[in-house]
């Protein structure tokens, strides 16, 4: 259910209870951009990177990683340098599936503080 | 190490007890509860799988089920059991499997 | 040391919410790092089929969910044998890596665990 609009490039796009998007197919970089600057955050590769992957996840298991899964994840396709909580946690303001999931314009995982 | 069930369906609606029974374990028991009752009619065909049992294994049910639907516990070796007795049981084996 | 569980999935996936809610289960227990692992079996080992396409009645996909288990930490995955065959399912390739146990092996599983959930 949509509680706030972000407004990219003059669209209206509807935002659930948890801040993320109502629909995956609102979302492109403009809107992560958009996303990102309300976290005071500025998108690098390191992220985009992370991003893309998240959305590849959600195509594949048609949900959101927690944590732990996210790591695995990230460990698998990019390797251990990147699959650590440490750097995740680093890039995404200490809570990393949380925050990444929101930008990658999934739903809030499960499971999640 | 043994472990209870807990059985609540009708032998005839749903296939939780031919399932406990293949994965029974010597030593396990059985408590029949609510509909599941009816598997203790004499002369049916889930009390006669459960004569078949391995005879270390225990069948209990609560006694107000068994009451209710006029079904002859004599038939069979079961124990009857109030609420605090099936409390009592619970505890006393390793662990509960409820097979909702 | 964290208590063991051993989780016993036996609902069709089109039948209830009760497959979605034994893989909740084990979705959260992973994300907290607890030992479980999930036996499907009577009905559950029909959420295993291939080729499953849910969004003919507009239902989540499930066994793309179930896929996940894995980089959840859920590696401990068994399905019945004897569920398999009586559904004409002995030799079909399942959608998820999953050991077939017969009763014996299950009888095991269940004495290793210390908790038993159904659902």
């Amino acid at each position: 259910m949509s509680v706030d609009t972000l407004v990219v490039e003059g669209r209206e796009i509807a935002l659930d209870q948890d801040a993320c998007l109502c629909s995956l197919a609102d979302w492109s970089p403009q809107v992560a951009q958009a996303l990102a600057a309300r976290e005071g955050m500025e998108l690098t590769d390191a992220h985009w990177e992370v991003l893309y992957l998240l959305q590849q996840f959600y195509t594949q298991f048609q949900l959101s990683p927690a944590n732990r899964a996210l790591v695995k994840y990230v460990a698998l396709n990019l390797g251990k340098d990147k699959g650590n909580s440490l750097y995740l946690n680093g890039l995404f303001n200490g809570m990393p599936a949380k925050l990444a999931a929101r930008l990658a314009g999934l739903p809030k995982p499960a499971n999640c503080f | 190490m043994t472990t209870l069930h807990i059985i609540n369906a009708a032998p005839t609606q749903t296939t939780q007890l031919s399932s406990c029974l293949r994965v029974l374990s010597a030593g396990d028991g059985i408590v029949f509860c609510g509909e599941a009752v009816q598997a203790l009619r004499a002369g049916s065909l889930a009390a006669q799988q459960l004569q078949g049992i391995d005879h270390s294994c225990k069948v209990y049910a609560l006694e107000e089920d068994v009451l209710a639907r006029a079904i002859d516990a004599e038939a069979l070796p079961v124990t009857l059991l109030d609420y605090p007795a099936f409390v009592a049981l619970c505890v006393a084996y390793s662990r509960v499997s409820s097979w909702t | 040391m964290a208590k063991s569980v051993l989780l016993i999935s036996r609902q069709a996936p089109w039948a209830g919410i009760g497959a979605a809610e034994a893989l909740d289960i084990a979705l959260a227990a992973g994300a907290f790092d607890l030992p479980l692992s999930i036996l499907f079996m009577d009905d559950g080992v029909l959420q295993l089929l291939d080729q499953q396409q849910p969004q003919a009645l507009e239902q989540k996909d499930l066994s793309a969910n179930l896929q996940a288990l894995p980089m959840f930490g859920i590696e401990q995955l068994y399905v019945a044998q004897h569920c398999l065959t009586v559904r004409g399912l002995a030799d079909n390739p399942l959608a998820l890596t999953a050991e077939r146990v017969d009763d014996q092996r299950i009888q095991q599983l269940i004495r290793q665990h210390d908790y038993v959930m159904t659902l």
